[in-house]
């Protein structure tokens, strides 16, 4: 119990000091919390570019038409390290993304998880995709 | 987003009025996590042989990687207890773990940023360390003077419905700069930094917004105070093994917690292990913090070179911000309620 209450104090001020451990830019500024978006869609390109990468996303409207999204994902740096590169995602490839949608209504999203064919979703952590772990710092050695 | 984090607000104040309760039964353990800390950074002449360059300066070189959980501050109710203890040790390490590497339907709702974006790491600092900060004792950066106070309460609040130009977003949005310290503080991703040394000369390189801070080691004077940059003006020397770079004359444009141009920085590079490089910083800056503060961040090796992190040149973030504004502004015009911004959104980023 006495256990439970430190971490839990520890987690509560790593998140109050999260005004200084910053994103590359505001969420805020660009995407609304409140308009969260499911898109399924084939793959155009992504761009593999700083400060975030975009997945560029053909999305079939009910009435057969095709509207394009742009989907904001994570830096290349921390994809790379995490096991997502360029091979990862090919054009053609049948998605869903879940995530959420620019304030002004554009067909721009902040994407927050991706589904893959098959139904599996994209979590790069450690199984499986081979993704370099940091090393506990004990020993140094 | 913003459910979970008034969702954890609501339990941290629920446990908030246990804690006062645990304080007691947490410095009891005190002594046996330090017991246990036995990994505690011992004295680093003692503990390490530091290679040498062919011209025979210590070798700090090659790219460390400095993740951790433990916070730059110290949460107020440990007080002065510097380590975990290891059962809080490891609760946190596997909080931190099942957030890199659960399926994403366990670790949200709520999380706009997909864990997968982001790489802090996943264990504590040094073993045990409760916070980066060694000193003041309390683990806490001291708190501002009467006149820093004064000029955060006059600093302009960041306003997302507004956005008039760029020149309202921040440097880091605008990829100018990371900022010093910043840049040598562990965030959510790009926590790299890349040692190169020549005779008479090193390079510090950091990923976040590949800033390049080059360090004169023959001893020439700093330049004078005209002379200002976005990070500073930068000098250093050996002292032993440990490679000391001292940095003075920023500009003052970008602040770190209410900096000013009179920011002071030392940082201390020390080899403590074959596959340790630890970094004390001491940060100051007289007309802000009451006293200076002191950071200890051991790094590690890193797989692989660092990235660059070439930043302006797609920076459609920047575009995206100011044309959401331009709607909002459309929107008010015609009667509808702009779309508002809200600057604590934008504090809960982690």
């Amino acid at each position: 119990m006495q256990r439970a209450r430190v971490v839990l104090a520890t987690v509560i001020v790593a998140l109050s000091v999260s005004s200084v451990v910053r994103a590359h830019h505001s969420f805020a500024a660009e995407f609304d919390a409140n308009k969260p978006v499911t898109l399924k869609g084939t793959v155009v390109k992504m761009d593999w570019v700083n400060p975030h990468t975009w997945i560029h996303l053909d999305v079939k409207n009910p009435d057969g038409t095709v509207t394009r999204w742009m989907i904001e994902g994570g830096t290349p740096n921390t994809l790379v390290r995490r096991g997502f590169t360029k091979a990862s995602l090919q054009a053609g490839t049948e998605i869903t993304i879940e995530g959420y949608q620019a304030k002004n209504g554009a067909n721009r999203a902040n994407g927050a998880d991706m589904i893959l064919p098959g139904g599996k979703r994209l979590f790069l952590g450690s199984s499986g995709t081979g993704a370099p772990k940091d090393a506990p710092d004990e020993t140094g050695k | 987003m913003r459910i979970r984090v008034l969702g954890l607000g609501a339990v941290g104040l629920i446990s908030m009025l246990g804690l006062m309760s645990a304080i007691g039964e947490a410095q009891s353990q005190t002594a046996a996590a330090r017991t246990s800390a036995a990994a505690t950074p011992k004295d680093a002449a003692t503990t390490a042989k530091t290679p040498r360059t062919p011209w025979g300066d210590p070798d700090l070189q090659g790219t460390w990687d400095y993740r951790t959980i433990t916070p730059l501050e110290r949460a107020r109710e440990l007080g002065t207890r510097e380590f975990y203890t290891e059962e809080e040790k490891k609760a946190l390490e596997t909080r931190a773990g099942r957030r890199m590497d659960a399926p994403p339907e366990e670790i949200r709702p709520g999380l706009n940023h997909a864990q997968y974006w982001t790489d802090p790491g996943r264990f504590v600092s040094d073993g045990y360390r409760t916070s980066l900060v060694v000193d003041p004792p309390d683990g806490r950066i001291p708190p501002l003077t009467a006149e820093g106070r004064a000029r955060q309460a006059r600093a302009p609040s960041r306003n997302n419905a507004v956005n008039a130009s760029w020149l309202d977003r921040g440097d880091q949005e605008r990829c100018i700069t990371y900022g010093l310290p910043s840049a040598s503080l562990p965030t959510l991703y790009n926590n790299n930094i890349q040692i190169v040394q020549a005779p008479g000369m090193a390079v510090i390189v950091h990923e976040m917004i590949h800033e390049a801070r080059v360090v004169p080691l023959d001893g020439r004077p700093r330049l004078n105070d005209n002379v200002r940059a976005w990070i500073g003006d930068t000098r250093g020397h050996w002292e032993g093994d440990t490679l000391v770079v001292e940095t003075t004359n920023f500009n003052g444009k970008h602040s770190y917690r209410g900096s000013t141009t009179g920011l002071h920085l030392v940082e201390r590079y020390t080899r403590v292990g074959e596959k340790r490089l630890e970094l004390r910083l001491t940060v100051s800056d007289p007309t802000t913090w009451e006293k200076p503060w002191t950071v200890l961040l051991p790094m590690r090796p890193t797989e692989g070179e660092l990235i660059e992190y070439a930043c302006h040149e797609h920076n459609l973030s920047m575009f995206n911000i100011l044309e959401v504004a331009r709607d909002a502004e459309k929107a008010g015009a015609k009667g509808q309620a702009p779309a508002r911004g809200d600057a604590a959104d934008d504090r809960q980023e982690r």
